[in-house]
């Protein structure tokens, strides 16, 4: 019946002929492990192949998506850790073959006349090799991708005459987004892997056109059959490649993926991956003007000459243009081996490479856990914007840079202190610590003229059980919401009968005001309506000047305003930043919360 | 076996292990939909009771936090239901329909006299208390569970579900 069905197929397509063909080449002097390398090779484009057309089937090509799907590949399918991770290593084992199967061709002498077309094909196969490796490098659009490609093509527009011209056509427009990520995966999943189809295909009608090189010492040896010897050792080296992926798939727990690209950070150690570190190596060795060279010329050069390797032959002895040949390959290798181990070296010695890449790795286990946390997750505006609303990362950032110039945060600021420190500022115990000693640096201690505090405090006559409630009284403003007015808020139950109430009244009431509550007048000092609620931090923040809060201080005294300066969304960070109103912890050693250090005598601090 | 057979079944071996360690996940990537169920929805409040009026359905939007795929949505629509005030004194007070068509799943819109529904893709038609009017859809449409909150200006709360399209039954989607 089997019989019967193939042989009917075979009348009709011929196909037993067909797979003859395919498979009864002849390999003089027999089957080689040496010959391994263009059959694996075109195994593992094979392998990334399917791969890649898995991934296709889940990634989603725009700034706002794509780091996202990628994460939810990753994270989220079921063995998309695995087939991503087997594309990403083996896109890296296509290029070691590539290298080795250049070297055994080249060594074999197979480049020569009459098989010069099919050495360019191989030098084609290879542009269109490493074109895919920068245009997959992209696509999941994390930081490593999004800054290895900013820079690869602005060495591309630094190329003469064109160059602008043709890195605004690939990247899509003056700046690098949607357009680029389309333009990158069309290339990526469309142009290359076509190209590459139809270059496998010549190279490979080339290769039987004119057959194995025939080793020297061919003659000594019975002549092979590519079916079943020889395809058995490529099978076996292609099985052993696979394995090597499998092993570091499953070490690794697949590929890495970075944080979502941030046009914005300021020190993104940037790489590209390691078969380029040699080419970002000497890059280094032309400063300047002389940049050129490094980025283009040298390796323009290099691809010229490889390309005119078999042509030496016509002008030179065979056996000197080979030796020439193999020594200008083994020299460029060498040479790529020595400035990848350099790259490796500087960084290895490099301590500000290694912060950034802390910090960028901090930042990326930080983004990958809130893009996991069911209560977090990406928002619909992309996986930019995990790490751009998280208090912990933005809010904290931006208070470096805009507010610790003045403040410190428990006990550390970039600047002279003249502010106090804001860590747990308006909690319970920030408040105690301020009750007991105003004049401490982490109030009002460097803050000359806020001194009211501190006069308060010498002629107080506060028990410490009433200090407490005082504390946790005006601990309580910060949980007033937004819409109450301060009626609404002292009839709401728990507000008047508060213990620390009277002891409020009486002494910070002469100062501060409270409508309904308290008068103040003794003394300027701002309103406490809402201290230390978000919605008086953020008035702080934008109003410092305002008559309710630091109004009737000097205009060079008061805080300056940030308003303007500030997006809604730093401000809304930094305040959610300083309640503490995040989700997880900080990765970092430091052990977290704890009031800024001050003695609280006579009483224990509550919570 | 001979050295030549050995090569023969070593390739064949080989290269279909490679392939099957590919295929493994290959094909539970492909089948990983068939993991995620579709949410349960809570009983959410539409309108107030006072606001429908017997007899006169009126469509509400039905709002929920979802996921689609790797994108965690805020509340916002996704779908919406008609009301149906029964006549005073009737029990239950409000009927509620899922505006999906369980023919197949296109949204039923009441006609312009406000005396049917009708659905705009293949003309399935239904009464304002659900029955199917013509051959064209399967079953009538689907009612959802409701309940009244307490007090003397009740909630028309509704629980939103998805049913399974060109069946006789109506089978909730899991």
């Amino acid at each position: 019946m089997f019989k019967a069905t193939a042989d009917w197929l075979d009348d009709r397509t011929g196909f037993r002929a067909l797979m003859e063909t395919a498979l009864d080449e002849p390999i003089p002097g027999g089957a080689r492990w040496r010959y391994v390398f263009g059959s694996a090779l075109s195994s593992a484009f094979m392998i990334q192949l399917a791969t890649g057309i898995f991934l296709m089937l889940a990634y989603s090509p725009s700034s706002s998506t794509a780091w996202g799907s990628v994460f939810y590949i990753n994270n989220e399918m079921a063995g998309g850790w695995f087939l991503r991770g087997i594309h990403h290593f083996g896109s890296q084992a296509m290029i070691v073959l590539l290298a080795l199967h250049l070297i055994q061709v080249l060594w074999a002498g197979a480049y020569r006349a009459p098989r010069e077309v099919n050495w360019w094909f191989g030098m084609a196969l290879m542009f269109i090799t490493l074109g895919f490796s920068l245009t997959g490098y992209l696509l999941p659009w994390d930081q490593k991708g999004y800054w290895a490609t900013k820079v690869a093509t602005n060495i591309m527009g630094g190329a003469p005459v064109l160059g602008a011209y043709l890195q605004k056509v690939v990247v899509g427009g003056p700046d690098y987004g949607n357009q680029t990520l389309t333009r990158f995966y069309g290339l990526h999943v469309g142009v290359l892997p076509i190209l590459m189809l139809m270059c496998v295909a010549a190279h490979v009608a080339l290769f039987r056109r004119h057959g194995l090189t025939p080793p020297r010492n061919a003659h000594t040896k019975p002549e092979g059959k590519f079916w079943p010897e020889q395809l058995f050792m490529d099978t076996l080296f292609t099985a052993a490649v696979f394995g090597v992926l499998v092993l570091l798939v499953v070490t690794e727990g697949g590929a890495n993926l970075d944080a979502p690209a941030d046009p914005s950070s300021s020190d993104y150690p940037a790489r590209p991956e390691w078969y380029f570190l040699s080419l970002f190596q000497m890059l280094k060795l032309f400063p300047g003007d002389r940049e050129v060279i490094g980025t283009i010329l040298i390796p323009t050069a290099i691809m010229v000459m490889m390309m005119l390797i078999p042509l030496f032959d016509r002008i030179l002895p065979r056996g000197l243009a080979h030796f020439l040949a193999c020594s200008f390959v083994f020299a460029l290798v060498g040479g790529a081996g020595y400035l990848t181990f350099k790259a490796f070296q500087s960084d290895a010695r490099d301590t500000m490479y290694q912060a950034s890449r802390q910090k960028a790795d901090v930042a990326r286990q930080r983004a990958l856990f809130l893009a996991g946390d069911p209560e977090v997750g990406i928002p619909p505006d992309g996986g930019s914007y995990i790490l751009m609303r998280d208090p912990l990362s933005h809010g904290r950032e931006t208070l470096d840079s805009k507010c610790l110039s003045c403040h410190v945060f428990d006990g550390k600021g970039s600047g002279q202190q003249i502010a106090a420190d804001l860590k747990n500022f308006g909690s319970y115990a920030w408040i105690r610590g301020l009750l007991e000693k105003p004049d401490s640096p982490a109030y009002f201690g460097k803050i000359p003229q806020c001194d009211g505090m501190a006069e308060w405090k010498r002629n107080s006559k506060l028990t410490p059980k009433q200090l407490d409630d005082v504390a946790d009284f005006v601990a309580s403003f910060a949980q007033i919401k937004s819409d109450l007015t301060p009626e609404e808020w002292l009839n709401s139950p728990g507000i008047s009968d508060h213990p620390g109430v009277a002891p409020f009244q009486k002494e910070c009431g002469a100062c501060h005001a409270i409508e309904g509550l308290c008068e103040g007048g003794t003394r300027d000092a701002p309103k406490l309506f809402a201290w230390g609620s978000p919605q008086w931090i953020t008035r702080m923040i934008q109003k410092p000047g305002a008559p309710d809060l630091y109004g009737y201080l000097e205009k060079k005294a008061q805080m300056p305003s940030f308003a303007g300066q500030l997006t809604d969304n730093d401000v809304l960070t930094i305040v959610r930043y300083l309640k503490n109103d995040y989700h997880g912890v900080p990765v970092s050693n430091e052990k977290q919360t704890n009031p800024p250090k001050t003695e609280v005598s006579h009483s224990e601090v509550k919570r | 076996m001979n050295r030549r057979d050995l090569y023969r079944f070593g390739t064949i071996a080989l290269g279909g292990a490679v392939a099957f360690a590919l295929a493994v996940p290959g094909v539970a990537y492909l089948l990983d939909p068939l993991r995620k169920g579709s949410k349960k929805g809570d009983f959410q409040s539409l309108t107030k009771l006072r606001s429908l009026k017997p007899g006169e359905p009126r469509s509400f939007a039905v709002l929920d936090e979802h996921r689609d795929a790797w994108v965690r949505y805020p509340r916002e629509p996704i779908g919406s239901v008609w009301l149906v005030r029964q006549a005073l004194g009737a029990k239950p007070e409000v009927i509620a329909f899922t505006s999906e068509c369980p023919h197949l799943g296109c949204a039923v819109n009441l006609t312009a006299e406000g005396t049917s529904f009708l659905c705009p893709c293949h003309t399935s038609a239904f009464g304002l208390d659900g029955h199917q009017k013509n051959e064209i859809p399967p079953r009538g449409m689907d009612t959802l569970e409701v309940e009244l909150s307490l007090g003397d200006d009740p909630d028309v709360l509704v629980k939103f579900q998805r049913f399974r399209t060109s069946e006789k039954e109506k089978t909730p989607l899991v």
